[in-house]
């Protein structure tokens, strides 16, 4: 698993059989001092990430498997969204 | 899954059984910053995948690696290791 930037969405009309209404998003993905790689990724999403967003993706493919049927090809699924980071707040509950 | 402009078509004489009739198409990864740029340059290290979808050259295609690419044959076993899912149509990347 890896962290990727969401960087925009994949409009594509011919595709396996399996991807149908399967939404898919261009990443980067993200190295430990935050830069990104070179290569874009094309990432399939159920939770709707959006431009910008920070998000966990897997490169297993069990997940579609298990949505998608036995036979997609469809492997690095988005797993969850990081939480943007939040502002400091100070002791009286307002943030700084 | 990563990006690839198709370069080309591959035969192969002989091949295994399990390739028979099936299409291979070379594949040039793209980067981000051709992709941006929308040059049509790809920037990445060649690959041969397999491709159902009738890719043409120069169309961009999605394409899997790994156990993953074999999926669409399952349950017979066919040694792919890159596949192609889906022909990009557009890519929305903002600036």
């Amino acid at each position: 698993m890896f962290l990727a930037r969401i960087e925009g969405t994949v409009v594509a009309t011919a595709k396996h059989p399996t991807l149908a209404g399967c939404r898919f998003l261009v990443a980067q993905r993200l190295e430990a001092d935050g830069s990104a790689a070179a290569e874009p990724i094309a990432v399939a999403d159920w939770l709707g990430a959006v431009r910008g967003a920070t998000v966990l993706v897997s490169t297993d493919g069990d997940i579609a498997r298990e949505k998608l049927g036995n036979t997609t090809p469809a492997r690095m699924v988005v797993v969850g969204i990081v939480d943007p980071v939040q502002p400091p707040v100070s002791a009286a509950g307002e943030t700084a | 899954m990563r990006l690839g402009i198709v370069r080309g078509h591959l035969t192969l004489t002989p091949a295994v059984e399990s390739y028979r009739g099936r299409t291979l198409v070379v594949l040039e990864p793209v980067t981000m910053e051709n992709l941006r740029a929308k040059n049509g340059k790809g920037g990445g290290k060649a690959l041969i995948a397999l491709d159902e979808l009738g890719a043409a050259k120069g169309q961009m295609v999605a394409f899997t690696e790994g156990r993953e690419a074999a999926n669409p044959f399952w349950p017979s076993q066919v040694p792919v290791d890159a596949y192609c899912s889906l022909i990009v149509d557009s890519i929305d990347v903002g600036q």
